[in-house]
Formats: C-alpha cells, structure tokens, sequence
C-alpha cells in the first residue's frame, strides 16, 4: 500500500517532466576552495556525526571503530541497505576521494561518479553541515586506516534498485531549514546544529510519513523501530520531561534519572555525545527543551 | 444474564492466568535478574546524586554504593539467564537471543562491569571528580551490555 502511493507520486512526478530536475545536483567545484581541514576537530564531527556507529563492522569495540570496513545492515520499508567500506582503501574504500567527492557525498547525496546514493547515509541532515565541518572530517578520515573489505550489494527490489528514482524523493524532502526554525540562545543554536545537521537525532526519534521522509510537523515525536520491534521514544517535551541536567548526564554516562541504562541504538549515540566536550551535551539538552511538545 | 457471563469469564482468565504463572519455568530467573539489575541502579542513584549536586558528596555513603554494585556484578551470571529466557518466549523478558548466540561475549560483558565496578570503589571514595569518572567507566560497561543484549522497551 505504502510502496503503491510511492511508485504513483513517482509517476505523476515524473510525468511532470520533474525527472530533469530530478538529476543528481553536486556542489559547485568551489565549494571547498581555499578550506584547510583540521584534524582534531575533524574527529569531534566524526562523532559527533555517527560516521562509525553505522560504517564500522557490526559489534566493533576500541579501536576497531575506526576501521569503517562497513558491512552492517539497516532494515527499511524499502528493503535493506548494507553500509559500505569507507575506509582509506584505495580500491574498496574512499583513498582516492577528495574532500569535494566527500563532501557531495554526504550533503548531496551525490556519488563521485554522479550517481545518486540512498538516503540511509542520512545527508537529509548531513545537508546542514558546515563546509568547514566536512573538510575538517575529511582531515580526520585521511588519518584512519584502510581495510580491503569489498562493499556488499544492497537486498532491494525494483523500483528502489534504481538509484534515479532518488532524485525525485530528494527534491521533494532534501533542503537545509532547520526543523526548528526561528532564533534561539547561542547554546540552544549549537544544539540544534548537533541535534539536526550532525547527530541525526530525527532519523531515529521522528516519525515517517508514505514516503520515508521525516515528518517535521511531528518532529522527534517518536516512531516505529525500523528493526522491527518496539518504539523509538519520543523526546519532545510532551514526553521527555527530564531536567537539562538529566539530559546531560544521560548522554554522558547513558544512565536515565531513574539509572537504568541506555541501550539499543542510543547506546552508539550515547558514546559518541560523550566523546564532545560537555557544552556541547549541554546545548543538545537546552535544543530538546526548546523543542515544541509534540504526541 | 450478563453479569454471570462476565463474572465466569473473568474466573476462568484468574484461572488460566494462575495456571500460566505456575507453568512459567523462567518466571524466577527473570525475576531474579530485574531485582539484581533494579538494586544496581538504585546504588548508582545514589552515586549520581551526588555527581549531579543534588546531594552533599560523602565518602562513605559513595564507598557503600560502590561496593554492592560490585557485589552484585559478582553475582551476575548465566545462572539467572537460562536458555530459553528471551523478550516474547518468557514473561516480561527483555533479553534478547543474541546472550545464547554469543555467551562467552555475554560473559566478557560482565567481566568488564566487575572491573569497572572495582575501579568505581577506589574512586568513590576519593572525591566527587573521581566519584564521576568511575560512574562513567561503569555506565559505559552496563549500556555495552543492554546495547547488545536488552531489547529496548516499547
Ligand atoms: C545511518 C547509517 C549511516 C550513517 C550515520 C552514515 N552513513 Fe555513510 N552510508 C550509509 C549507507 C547505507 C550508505 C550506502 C548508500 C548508497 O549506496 O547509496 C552510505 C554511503 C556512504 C558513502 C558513499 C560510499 C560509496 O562508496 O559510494 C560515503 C562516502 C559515506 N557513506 C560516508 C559517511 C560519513 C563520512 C558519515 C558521517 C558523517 C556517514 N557516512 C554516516 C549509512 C550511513
Ligand atoms: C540510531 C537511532 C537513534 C538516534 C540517531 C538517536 N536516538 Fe535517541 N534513542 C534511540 C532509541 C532506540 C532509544 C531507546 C533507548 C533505550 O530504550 O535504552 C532512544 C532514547 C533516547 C532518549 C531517552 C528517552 C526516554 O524517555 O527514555 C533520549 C533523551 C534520546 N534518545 C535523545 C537523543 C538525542 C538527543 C539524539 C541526537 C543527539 C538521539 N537520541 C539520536 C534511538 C536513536
Ligand atoms: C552482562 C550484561 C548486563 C550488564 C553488564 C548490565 N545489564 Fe542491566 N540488563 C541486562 C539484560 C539482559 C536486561 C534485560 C533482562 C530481562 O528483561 O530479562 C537488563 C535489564 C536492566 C534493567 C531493567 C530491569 C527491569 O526491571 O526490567 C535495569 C534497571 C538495568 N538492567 C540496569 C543496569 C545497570 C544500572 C547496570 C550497570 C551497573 C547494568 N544493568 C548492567 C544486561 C546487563
């Protein structure tokens, strides 16, 4: 039913003569001109933005997460995608790219050979990012080792095997406002630029609507476990009614205010928060209280 | 008519649900588990009232806390997981398979709380910077474990 609506909005689109449109738009070759990339934090928006939680081999501990061989798997409505090698390999990783191809990559959605890529590499958010930012990430990867592991094909079917049909969904929900607009404290703006642009909060905690977009009226509202059983909570003061402190120390230590202990996926999200340095936890907190309550 | 219908079919749920229960061979290995589990976290309350500012730093009362949850660290074993314990096979489990794929791994996870939590017993009883570090070190051991092992709740 859900694919039905997808293929019949991707057809009429289509035959509104969108597909042109719809052709992988890379960055302009300047954009990372005249940017030097710093290594060290290079490595805070590596964490900060969960590069490894998903590029690194299933189960990987210690240094292991820096071996970004890929491999695990991300169950979707659309079938399952297989993360791939983004290690410095030459052959089966990213070696040759340069910080232009990286950055097209994760803020476009755009390959170096002008493919578009699935949005399971979140660049919905990544699409916010900092120039700096990624040139500054692409500095810290250059440092991380290479792994000959050759990237596995994606388990999806027809229509979503084509990567063109991409385009058309990246038109429709692909653009850089905020989910939270307006003006906010210095501290809750750097929480929503972690929140939205590089922790990828939303994949997760927001809702979905037929076409696997995020549903930003219901932002962080909480949504089904795209792994099948059980809830991704909601986190909207409606529901999360934690203080800031509470919020910090759950993101630093992952113990909740009643000390249970964080697990699942937020468990990666946890250890990544608390590599930042802790105004960082404390602008997330300070952007989930500004978040409007939602059901 | 209505009310003896009613009344019927809510003795024979009491019964079934009795039977059940008394059918459930996992129903104290479970329980076990949450209790120690439950007790754990209660110490690290303690522990993080004190983290938070919430409560005066003492030494004593941080060393206290710190040593049953190594106490129950020590506990921790595959007794109170028995196979076939698992989220929907057994009543309020939220262990998932995975420990019986991979016990020497479920093992090694409790190996870790125990060196964390000896770690946490020291450092408790220096002051409150040390008292976080360790608290730290020990959330970092029991979220491996539910990150691995624990079906998150709905
Ligand atoms: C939620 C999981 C997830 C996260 C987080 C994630 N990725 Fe990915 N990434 C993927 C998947 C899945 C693909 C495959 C997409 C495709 O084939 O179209 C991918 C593809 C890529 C590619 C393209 C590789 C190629 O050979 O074409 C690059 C580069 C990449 N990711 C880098 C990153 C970086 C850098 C980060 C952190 C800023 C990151 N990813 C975060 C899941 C993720
Ligand atoms: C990969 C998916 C994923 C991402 C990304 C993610 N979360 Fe979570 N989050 C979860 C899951 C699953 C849980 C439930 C964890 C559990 O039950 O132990 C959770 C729980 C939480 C909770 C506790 C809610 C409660 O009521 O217990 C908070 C707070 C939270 N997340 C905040 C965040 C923030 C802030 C971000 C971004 C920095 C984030 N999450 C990113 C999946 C995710
Ligand atoms: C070796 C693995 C492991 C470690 C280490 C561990 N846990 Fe658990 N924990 C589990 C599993 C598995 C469950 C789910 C048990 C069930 O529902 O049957 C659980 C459940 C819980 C629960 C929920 C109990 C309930 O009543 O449902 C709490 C609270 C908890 N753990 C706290 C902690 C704390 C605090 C620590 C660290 C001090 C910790 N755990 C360390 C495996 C572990």
């Amino acid at each position: 039913m859900r694919i039905l609506r997808w293929l019949v909005a991707v057809g009429v689109i289509g035959a509104g003569g969108l597909w042109v449109l719809a052709r992988p738009a890379p960055l302009a070759a300047s954009a990372v001109e005249g940017l030097s990339g710093d290594i060290t934090r290079g490595e805070a928006v590596f964490w900060a933005a969960g590069c490894a939680s998903c590029h690194m081999a299933e189960k990987a501990e210690g240094d292991a997460e820096l071996v970004l061989k890929g491999g695990q798997r991300f169950a979707s409505e659309f079938g399952t995608f297989l993360a791939p090698n983004i290690s410095q390999d030459a052959e089966h990783g990213i070696g040759t790219w340069s910080a232009l191809d990286l950055a097209n990559a994760i803020t476009r959605g755009v390959s170096p050979e002008g493919e578009h890529l699935y949005p399971a590499l979140p660049y919905a958010s990544y699409a916010k990012m900092q120039m700096q930012d990624v040139v500054d990430l692409y500095a810290f990867m250059q440092t991380l080792p290479a792994d000959p592991t050759p990237s596995q094909p994606h388990e999806i079917g027809f229509p979503f095997s084509q990567r063109a049909a991409v385009g058309v969904w990246k038109l429709m929900f692909v653009n850089t406002d905020w989910a939270l607009p307006g003006n906010l404290t210095p501290t809750a703006d750097r929480g929503r630029y972690i929140a939205e642009a590089l922790a990828h909060c939303g994949e997760c905690h927001t809702p979905r609507n037929a076409l696997g977009a995020l549903d930003t009226a219901r932002w962080l509202a909480g949504a089904p476990n795209p792994s099948g059983d059980g809830k991704i909570p909601n986190i909207t003061p409606a529901k999360l009614t934690w203080s800031a402190a509470d919020i910090v120390q759950y993101l630093t230590t992952g113990f909740t205010p009643e000390y249970d202990s964080v697990g699942g996926h937020m468990a990666h999200v946890v250890e990544n928060m608390a590599r930042l340095p802790e105004s960082d936890r404390q602008a997330v907190a300070e952007y989930l209280k500004a978040v409007p309550a939602a059901e | 008519m209505r009310h003896t219908i009613l009344l019927a079919a809510a003795l024979s749920a009491l019964a079934f649900g009795a039977v059940a229960q008394a059918e459930d061979p996992f129903a104290d290995a479970v329980e076990m588990r949450h209790g120690l589990m439950l007790q754990m976290a209660t110490d690290m309350g303690k522990l993080g009232s004190m983290a938070k500012g919430e409560a005066v730093y003492d030494a004593a009362i941080a060393s206290r806390s710190a040593e049953n949850v190594a106490a129950i660290a020590s506990v921790l074993s595959m007794d109170q997981f028995p196979a076939g314990s698992e989220y929907k096979a057994a009543a309020d489990s939220f262990a998932l398979p995975a420990i019986w794929a991979t016990p020497d791994d479920f093992m090694a996870k409790i190996t870790d709380l125990n060196t964390a939590a000896a770690a946490l017993k020291v450092a408790s009883a220096t002051d409150v910077e040390g008292l976080k570090a360790g608290m730290g070190q020990v959330g970092a051991a029991c979220s491996a474990c539910h990150k691995a092992y624990r079906q998150p709740e709905d």
